[in-house]
C-alpha cells in the first residue's frame, strides 16, 4: 500500500452533536456519533464500512463529504484537508467528491424532471463559474451518463415518481458521476432496493468503478454486500472503528469479538448451513452514543471481556498484514 | 411438525380499484399450513405477500380493496365468510398477528400493560390482576428484563428490538394456534434480528404455534422455515420442503433469486448473477406469465397462458411451462 | 472509453420495448398533471373553476360588452326593476303602479287630471326616446346605472384586489417564510416574533386608520389590505420548508455545492406550491371580504368607482324598497367566494401526495 495512490486519507474525525442545554445554551451533553476514527483508502479501492444503527458510519461519510463541519479531525482528499479550506475552495475540492444516498425515493426532488436532476450539479458549478458547458454540452453529457447507468436517454423528461426503487437508485448513481468525481461515497445505496435489484445495482457499481477509476466509500449494514464489493473493510461500533481489513481476510479471519458476532447473525441463503449453525447470540441492545465511555465500547455486550476491558480504550492495533483490531485481546 | 393441516387457503384474490386500474395484488394464492410448521412467504415489493396476510384474516381495507374469491379455511369455517362478530374472536386469540415496524403497531399513547392486558382480557375472560399476572410472564418469557417494572412504561421508552419483543409476548399471550408475522425483523440491525428469530423459534416451538412468517430475505427463511412459498405478482410460483427449493430450485424466478443473494460463505468475484428487468406492473395484468419478461427461459406460450402448476414430489410444486406441456 | 459488455445494462436485449412497456407504464406524467386529473374528478371543484373562469372572463371583457357604461345615469331611469322589457315600459309600470297606490290611499278609482297628464307625457316621452328602449336585465340604481354594468365593473375591482393582493401576500410570504425555514437560529426568531407582533394587531383598526390617514383610494386599500395578509402564508411556506431541509435531496443539493439560494428558490419552494396554492386561493374570498367590508364602512373605493363592497352598502340602504339594488351584487360577490372556497378546497385534495404512484 504505496502512500503516493492514498487518495483519502482521514486521521482521527469526530463528530459530536451536543444537546439539551436551557434558554442560554450550554449544552448538557453530546452525542458521539463519531469518536475517532483513522483509515485511509488508495486509488481504485472501496473500502465497505459496515456496522449496525448508531455506529455511526453514515454521520462519518457526511462528516467527510463536510455536510456536516467534523469537531475534530483531518480528511485529506488528494492531498487537501477539507476540514481546513476556505467555503470557495471547499466547492472547488467537491468536484472530486460525490456522494450517493440510501433511499432512492427521497434522495431525488420529485419537480425535477430525472434530466434536471442529473444536470443540476453541472448547473450549480456552471452558476458558480466554475465550469464552462453550453447547454448541448449539457444535454450530451446527461444523455451519456443515463446510457452508461442503463437508462435509455428517452426518460429524461420523466418525473422520478415514474421510476421504480432501482430506477431511481440509477438516476442517483447518474447525478454523483456528473462532475467526474474521483471518490464516490455511496451510504446505503442499496439497503432500500429489492434483492434482485440490488444484485444488478451493485453490479453496476463494479462496472462503473472499472470504467471510470472510481474510488468509493461504501456503507452498508448487510455484510454480504459489504464483501461482494469492497476490497478492505472497516467495522464501526459506537463511533469508533473496531475493526479493519481486506475484505477476504475479515471474513476468514474476524478478530473482532463483535466482527465474530456479527458474522454468526448474519443469515446465509441455505438451509443446510443455517440449521446447522452455532450462533453467538449478543445479549443486550444497541447501545446508544450518548453516554460518556471509559473502556472499551463493546464491553457490555462482550463474552470474552477482561477486566482491563472496562478502564480503558483499546486502540487500533496493527496484528497482521492491513488487518488492525482495537482489541485488548490482541 | 405434525400432518394435521389448521389452515387451508384456495385461490385467494383480492383486487383492489385504483384510478389507474384494477391491481390484483393476491391472484390465486393457495398453500396449506398445518400445526407447529413454520411457512414462510417470500417476495419482493409488488409480490402481494403482505397483501395475502392481511387477506386471511379479513383486514382488507374496503374502499379500495375487496377479496373478491377464494377461500380460508380455518378448521371447518371460511374466515372470509364469517361475521365481524366471530373473526374478532379469532383475530388476537386463535390467530395473531405482528407487523413490521414496532413503533406504528404500538399505541404510543398507552402503556404497555393497557395494551397487553387488553387482548388477554378481551379474550381469555380473565379479571385485570389476574390479566397483568399472566402479562408479566408472557414479558418474562420473551427475554424482557425486570418486566414487573417494564410492564408499566410506554412504547417509545424501549428500543426496537424490544419493543418487537414485546409484540411477540402480546401476540401469543393467548396461546394462538397461529402467528403472522409480516417482516418482525426488516426494521431491525443484524445482532438482534438474530435474537428476535431466535427467541421466535423458540417460543412457537414452545407453545407448538405454526407461524406464516413473511419476508423478503431468504437468509432468514433459510433458517427458520420448513416450508416456503415463493410469491411474484400476485402469484405463488413456487412452493415446497425449505431444503428441497434452495437444493432445486425449479421456477426460473426462485432460481435467479437465490443466485443473486451476494453469500457470505462463498467468495466470489466478477458479477453477481442477477435478474433482469423491474419487478413487475400489477395494474391490468394481462393473461400471461408475469415473469416472462424477466425470464431467460421463456418460451412462446409463457406470453399467452399462465402456466400450470407441476408437482415434484414432497410438496414441491412449482408454476412454469418449463415443466408443463400446453394443452 | 470501452463500453463493458454487460447484459443487465443494456436496455437493448431482451425486446427491451416489451420489458420497458410490461414492466412499468410510462406515461409522462407530471406531478401537476396527476393533480388535474384528480380534481377534474371533483364535481364541486370543477365547477366552482367554471364559474370562477366565467366570472373573470366577463369581468375582464366587461369594456367590450355591449352593455350600459356604468357611469351613465340617467335619471328618469332610477330605480327600475330587473327586466327583459325596454325601460320605457317598465319606467311606465313602475310609475303607474305607484300612482296607483296613491290612489288607493285616497280612495280614489281613478287617475286624476294631473297623474294622467304625466302617464301622456311619460308615453310619449317614450315613444320618441330612443333612451327608453334598453333593457335593465338586472335593474337600476338610485341614479339610473345600470346594475349589470356596474356589478361587472364592480367585480373587476373586487376580483383585481383579491388576485393582486393574494399574489403580493403569497410573494412576500414565500420570501420571509422560506428565509425564516431554511436559516433557521436567530434570522427564524426574528423574523416569526415580527410576524407574531403584527399578528397581534387588531387589523381592522390599523386599515381603518391607514385609509383615513392616507386617504381613500383604491392603491392604499390594497396596501392596507396587504400589510397583514401575508402572515399565515409566510408561518405555512416556513413550516413547509422546516420540514423538507433535512429530506435527501436537499442534502444532495448541498453536497453537491449548492448556494443557500438555490436550494431554497430551486429545490425547496417548487415543492411548497401544492400547499401554496391552496392557501392562495382561499386569500382570494379573503380579501374580498376584506375590501367589501371596509367599503361598507364607506372605507373603500369612492363613486363613480364601484366595488362589490360598496354596491352592497348602496344597496342596503334601499332595501326595502329596491331589494335588488342589494340582491344582485350580494349574490354575484357570494356565488363567487362559493366558488373559490369549492375550488380551493378541491385544489387541496387533488395536490395531496399521499397516494398514487408512491410505490
Amino acid at each position: 500500500m504505496s502512500d503516493s495512490n492514498v487518495l483519502l486519507d482521514v486521521r482521527g474525525l469526530k463528530m459530536h452533536f451536543p444537546f439539551g442545554g436551557g434558554l442560554f445554551g450550554g449544552a448538557k451533553g453530546a452525542i458521539h456519533a463519531v469518536d475517532g476514527v483513522d483509515f485511509a483508502i488508495n486509488s481504485g479501492e472501496t473500502l465497505g464500512i459496515v456496522g449496525e444503527s448508531g455506529c455511526g458510519k453514515s454521520t462519518t461519510a457526511r462528516a467527510i463529504a463536510q455536510l456536516y463541519k467534523p469537531t475534530s479531525g483531518e480528511v485529506v482528499l488528494d492531498g487537501e484537508d477539507l476540514t481546513k479550506l476556505s467555503p470557495t475552495k471547499l466547492i472547488e475540492a467537491r468536484k472530486n467528491m460525490q456522494m450517493v444516498f440510501q433511499d432512492p425515493y427521497a434522495s431525488l426532488n420529485p419537480r425535477m424532471t430525472s434530466g434536471d436532476i442529473i444536470a443540476e450539479p453541472l448547473r450549480i458549478y456552471m452558476a458558480r463559474g466554475l465550469l464552462a458547458m453550453s447547454r448541448k454540452e449539457t444535454e450530451e453529457r446527461v444523455e451519456l451518463l443515463m446510457e452508461k447507468v442503463g437508462l435509455s436517454r428517452f426518460f429524461k423528461n420523466r418525473y422520478p415518481h415514474e421510476f421504480s426503487g432501482g430506477q431511481r437508485q440509477r438516476i442517483g448513481i447518474a447525478r454523483a458521476l456528473a462532475l467526474r468525481p474521483k471518490l464516490m461515497l455511496c451510504d446505503e445505496p442499496v439497503s432500500a432496493l429489492d434483492v434482485s435489484i440490488q444484485a444488478q445495482i451493485l453490479n453496476l457499481f463494479k462496472d462503473l468503478q472499472e470504467e471510470f477509476g472510481l474510488t468509493y466509500l461504501f456503507i452498508a449494514h448487510d455484510l454480504a454486500v459489504i464483501q461482494y464489493v469492497s476490497t478492505r473493510v472497516a467495522v464501526m461500533y459506537l463511533g469508533i472503528i473496531a475493526e479493519i481489513s481486506g475484505s477476504a481476510d475479515l471474513y476468514k479471519n474476524p478478530l473482532h469479538p463483535y466482527t465474530q458476532a456479527l458474522l454468526s447473525a448474519a443469515p446465509i441463503p441455505d438451509p443446510g448451513i443455517e440449521k446447522k449453525r452455532k450462533r453467538i447470540i449478543l445479549t443486550g441492545d444497541v447501545p446508544s452514543p450518548d453516554k460518556e465511555r471509559t473502556g472499551c465500547y463493546f464491553y457490555d455486550r462482550c463474552w470474552k471481556r477482561m477486566d482491563k476491558c472496562a478502564q480503558c480504550v483499546p486502540k487500533l492495533k496493527e496484528v497482521g498484514p492491513g488487518h488492525k483490531v482495537a482489541c485488548f485481546l490482541y | 411438525m405434525t400432518d394435521e393441516v389448521i389452515l387451508r387457503v384456495r385461490d385467494l384474490r383480492t383486487y383492489f380499484n385504483t384510478d389507474e386500474g384494477v391491481v390484483k395484488a393476491v391472484d390465486g394464492v393457495s398453500f396449506e399450513l398445518r400445526k407447529g410448521e413454520t411457512l414462510g412467504i417470500v417476495g419482493e415489493s409488488g409480490s402481494g405477500k403482505s397483501v395475502t396476510n392481511l387477506s386471511i384474516m379479513n383486514m382488507i381495507p374496503n374502499p379500495p380493496g375487496k377479496i373478491v374469491g377464494g377461500e380460508v379455511l380455518f378448521g371447518e369455517r371460511d374466515l372470509l365468510k364469517m361475521p365481524p362478530r366471530e373473526i374478532r374472536e379469532i383475530r388476537g386469540n386463535k390467530i395473531s398477528m405482528i407487523f413490521q415496524d414496532p413503533m406504528t403497531s404500538l399505541n404510543p399513547f398507552l402503556r404497555i400493560s393497557t395494551q397487553m392486558m387488553e387482548t388477554i382480557m378481551l379474550h381469555q375472560g380473565l379479571g385485570k390482576k389476574d390479566a397483568k399476572a399472566k402479562a408479566i410472564e408472557m414479558l418474562a418469557l420473551a427475554g424482557i428484563p425486570a418486566p414487573e417494572k417494564r410492564i408499566d412504561a410506554y412504547p417509545h421508552q424501549f428500543s426496537g428490538g424490544m419493543r418487537q419483543r414485546v409484540m411477540i409476548a402480546m401476540s401469543l399471550s393467548c396461546n394462538p394456534e397461529i402467528l403472522i408475522a409480516d417482516e418482525p425483523t426488516s426494521a431491525l440491525d443484524v445482532t438482534i434480528q438474530a435474537q428476535i428469530l431466535d427467541l421466535m423459534k423458540d417460543l412457537t416451538a414452545r407453545l407448538g404455534t405454526a407461524v406464516i412468517l413473511i419476508t423478503h430475505s431468504l437468509g432468514v427463511v433459510a433458517g427458520t422455515c420448513d416450508t416456503l412459498c415463493v410469491m411474484y405478482a400476485g402469484r405463488v410460483v413456487e412452493r415446497g420442503a425449505t431444503e428441497d427449493v434452495f437444493a432445486a430450485p425449479k421456477h426460473p424466478y426462485t432460481r435467479g433469486l437465490i443466485k443473486s443473494v451476494p453469500r457470505l460463505d462463498i467468495a466470489s468475484d466478477g458479477r453477481l448473477s442477477s435478474i433482469q428487468g423491474q419487478p413487475p406492473n400489477v395494474i391490468d395484468l394481462p393473461e400471461c406469465c408475469p415473469f416472462y419478461p424477466r425470464c431467460d427461459q421463456a418460451k412462446d406460450i409463457c406470453k399467452k397462458k399462465y402456466p400450470e402448476r407441476s408437482d415434484f414430489g414432497n410438496g414441491h410444486s412449482a408454476a412454469c411451462w418449463l415443466y408443463s406441456e400446453a394443452k | 472509453m470501452k463500453f463493458p459488455k454487460v447484459r443487465n445494462l443494456r436496455i437493448g436485449g431482451k425486446a427491451d420495448a416489451e420489458l420497458n412497456e410490461f414492466a412499468q407504464s410510462m406515461k409522462p406524467v407530471s406531478l401537476w398533471a396527476d393533480a388535474w386529473k384528480r380534481l377534474r374528478k371533483n364535481k364541486m371543484a370543477l365547477g366552482g373553476l367554471y364559474i370562477v373562469a366565467f366570472y373573470v372572463v366577463a369581468c375582464l371583457a366587461a369594456p367590450i360588452l355591449p352593455i350600459y357604461h356604468y357611469e351613465d345615469q340617467v335619471i328618469a331611469h332610477a330605480n327600475l326593476p330587473p327586466s327583459l322589457r325596454p325601460a320605457g315600459e317598465v319606467m311606465l309600470d313602475t310609475r303607474m303602479a305607484y300612482m296607483g297606490k296613491v290612489m288607493k290611499a285616497e280612495a280614489r278609482t281613478s287617475f286624476n287630471a294631473k297623474e294622467q297628464a304625466e302617464i301622456q307625457a311619460m308615453k310619449a316621452d317614450v315613444a320618441i326616446n330612443p333612451q327608453h328602449k334598453r333593457v335593465y336585465v338586472l335593474g337600476t340604481d338610485n341614479l339610473g346605472r345600470d346594475l349589470l354594468s356596474r356589478t361587472l365593473y364592480g367585480g373587476r375591482i373586487s376580483i383585481m384586489i383579491g388576485l393582486v393582493g393574494t399574489i403580493t401576500a403569497t410573494l412576500v410570504g414565500i420570501l420571509l417564510g422560506s428565509i425564516a425555514g431554511y436559516a433557521g437560529g436567530r434570522v427564524d426568531n426574528f423574523i416569526m416574533r415580527f410576524v407574531d407582533i403584527l399578528y397581534g394587531l387588531p387589523y381592522m383598526l390599523v386599515v381603518i386608520i391607514m385609509m383615513a390617514v392616507f386617504g381613500k383610494n383604491v392603491i392604499n386599500l390594497f396596501v392596507a389590505i396587504a400589510l397583514v395578509s401575508w402572515l399565515t402564508l409566510a408561518r405555512v411556506v416556513r413550516g413547509q420548508v422546516m420540514s423538507l431541509k433535512n429530506a435527501e435531496f436537499v442534502e444532495a443539493a448541498r453536497s453537491m455545492g449548492a448556494s443557500p439560494a438555490r436550494i431554497v428558490f430551486r429545490h425547496l419552494t417548487p415543492n411548497t406550491l401544492g400547499v401554496i396554492v391552496v392557501f392562495a386561493t382561499l386569500l382570494v374570498p379573503d380579501f374580498i371580504m376584506s375590501e367589501s367590508f371596509l367599503s361598507f364602512l364607506g372605507l373603500g373605493v369612492s363613486a363613480p368607482l364601484a366595488s362589490w363592497g360598496s354596491l352592497v352598502s348602496e344597496g342596503t340602504a334601499t332595501m326595502e324598497l329596491y331589494p335588488w339594488q342589494l340582491l344582485v351584487p350580494a349574490i354575484s360577490m357570494t356565488l363567487f367566494l362559493f366558488a373559490m372556497n369549492f375550488l380551493g378546497d378541491g385544489l387541496r385534495d387533488a395536490l395531496d401526495p399521499q397516494s398514487k404512484n408512491r410505490a
